[in-house]
């Protein structure tokens, strides 16, 4: 147990020292996870919102398939897009691959079921009395979809969170996608797998807290948010 | 103004609603009665321009309406459901609601927000939130928001379904100030006869989703001449009601079914109106279950009573029968 100790020791140690090479780390790690939620949020949320309220051929099939893919492993979404973005494959002219945009695919990739299956069960459990009301007092289509959100905000803002936490603590798309190169793509999760490998268990739990310390300012973030304009 | 034509609307395949013709014109003050699950929530969905029918067109001024209406066409026609819910926020967020999404100015919006609720006595609850409120403050601050928007039509579903008497007096003033200030036509759907009769022009009654040709049980039209006291002899038909009021003049009468003794012999009691006759009919009765029996003591009259009490008097169809009720059992409108 001794070197976990130790591990903590050197953690706090080298995030009071300000280390770049970790906070170069963090800072990739927070861009990725935000852009690649609001993305991933920006469609899914949409998304869920007409998968609840509207009545459509192959509705029922959408919303099993995006159940599903609630369930797709990161390893099988990062192998698929490593053929797409490969330079032998379709998308190879782009260049992406190892770069902290292909992670961003992957990860929204990941998300968006989350985004979408999350919150068409959000806004299925907000009384339809709320949309018919919205639309009788003469709200179009955006302000009605607005004011149904805005009474699930609740639900939504831990659907949010949810897409944010598969993002910031997913592996395998970081790993196969960015190529876990430093400097470059390593994000937290790569970077403590590796230097797990490695044996160096101080600068892995260093990276391992602040991992979660993104987490939790997130999520305080959000609960800020959500108490603000009363009930 | 809007009317349905040949509608038949079928939720999971039932048919809910099935109406050759209903119409709410231009400025009318209709009433459609009917017992609960008779349809008249889902009529007024179709009629507010929410729901599709099934079958059958909705017109606006005569033009068929498109099965999404835009929402120009919405924005003149409202309703406020049986048990309306309000949005997050204040009564005064809820009433100016309809007027933010249309782009209404704040000091403007304001005004109004200010005049409805003066109007449905909500202005010392302009402040308050959705659970803070009773049931009855509820619906009166979903009318307001209703009104708030001016609408052509306004649909009302058991308005007063959670008002006191007080309440709902302000909700009915709220609605005749309304109407005398400018055109606004309402259908106030009710299985209250109460409301309909103080207030409808014209009353339709629903039944199992089909306009039915019966008018409401036991109401009879009378001239009340004035009386001794407080109580008051109408003649309806053949036979004479005892009434307590202290009305004179044109009222309509209701003698609640429920409120109908029935025996098979004339029994000393209280009741002041006692009534000989015999039974034309025998039905279930809906709502509350118990069965409903029709006779004709002069005038044809319906009571209900439970099932256990129709068999014990053998009641069918032209048994002898005596009903009684009360004189201040029979209520005046």
């Amino acid at each position: 147990m001794d070197f976990l100790a130790e591990g903590f020791r050197r953690a706090l140690a080298l995030l009071r020292a300000g280390d770049a090479e970790v906070f170069g780390i963090a800072l990739l790690t927070l861009k990725v996870a935000v852009v690649a939620t609001t993305v991933a949020c920006g469609i899914g949320l949409p998304l869920g919102y007409l998968l609840a309220t509207r009545r459509f051929w192959g509705r029922r099939a959408a919303l099993t398939a995006v159940n599903t893919a609630l369930a797709f492993p990161t390893v099988v979404v990062g192998l698929l897009l490593y053929g797409l973005l490969s330079r032998r494959g379709p998308l190879g002219g782009l260049g992406w691959l190892y770069t902290w945009q292909a992670i961003v695919i992957g990860d929204v990739l990941l998300a968006l079921p989350i985004a979408a299956a999350l919150s068409a069960a959000a806004v299925q459990g907000v009384d339809p009395r709320v949309r018919r009301t919205a639309e009788t007092l003469g709200a179009g289509r955006w302000l009605t979809a607005w004011t149904v959100a805005r009474e699930a905000r609740f639900a939504l803002a831990a659907v949010i969170t949810a897409a944010f936490g598969q993002v910031v603590a997913e592996i395998g798309a970081a790993m196969m996608l960015g190529g876990n190169i430093r400097g470059s793509t390593r994000t937290l999760t790569t970077a403590v797998a590796l230097y797990t490998s490695q044996g160096d268990f101080g600068l892995a739990v260093a990276l391992g807290l602040l991992l979660i310390a993104i987490a939790l300012i997130v999520n305080v973030t959000l609960q800020v948010l959500q108490g603000k304009g009363g009930g | 103004m809007v009317e349905l034509r040949g509608v038949r609307h079928r939720y999971d395949g039932r048919l809910v609603l099935n109406l050759d013709h209903f119409a709410v014109p231009a400025g009318a003050l209709l009433a459609v009665v009917g017992h609960n699950g008779s349809g008249k929530s889902t009529l007024l969905r179709l009629l507010a321009l929410l729901e599709a029918p099934t079958e059958g067109a909705v017109l606006w001024d005569g033009a068929p309406v498109p099965r999404r209406p835009p929402t120009r066409l919405r924005r003149r026609i409202t309703l406020v459901e049986q048990r309306p819910i309000l949005f997050r926020g204040t009564v005064l967020e809820n009433i100016g609601y309809g007027l933010r999404v249309r782009g209404i100015g704040e000091t403007e919006a304001y005004k109004r927000t200010a005049e409805v609720a003066e109007k449905l006595e909500l202005l010392s609850l302009l402040e308050r939130r959705r659970h803070e409120l009773s049931d009855g403050e509820v619906q009166r601050v979903a009318v307001a928001r209703a009104l708030a928007v001016r609408p052509d039509v306004l649909l009302l579903d058991e308005p007063t379904s959670s008002a006191d008497r007080s309440a709902s007096g302000a909700l009915y003033r709220a609605l005749a100030a309304e109407r005398a200030a400018r055109p606004l036509g309402i259908c106030i759907a009710s299985h209250q006869l109460e409301d309909a009769y103080r207030w409808a022009d014209d009353i339709r009654t629903l039944a199992e989703g089909r306009l039915s040709p019966v008018t409401p049980e036991n109401l009879f039209r009378v001239d009340l001449a004035a009386g001794s006291g407080d109580t008051r002899h109408a003649r309806v038909g053949s036979i004479e009601i005892v009434v307590t009021t202290d009305r004179t003049g044109p009222v309509v009468l209701a003698v609640p079914p429920t409120d109908i003794f029935v025996s098979r012999e004339p029994l000393p009691s209280s009741a002041r109106n006692v009534l000989s006759g015999r039974v034309t009919r025998v039905a279930a009765h809906r709502p509350g279950g118990g069965v409903a029996v029709t006779a004709d003591v002069g005038v044809e009259l319906v009571a209900v009573v439970t099932a256990e009490a129709a068999r014990e008097l053998a009641l069918a169809p032209d048994a002898p029968v005596v009903f009684s009720f009360k004189a201040s059992a029979v209520r005046v409108f």
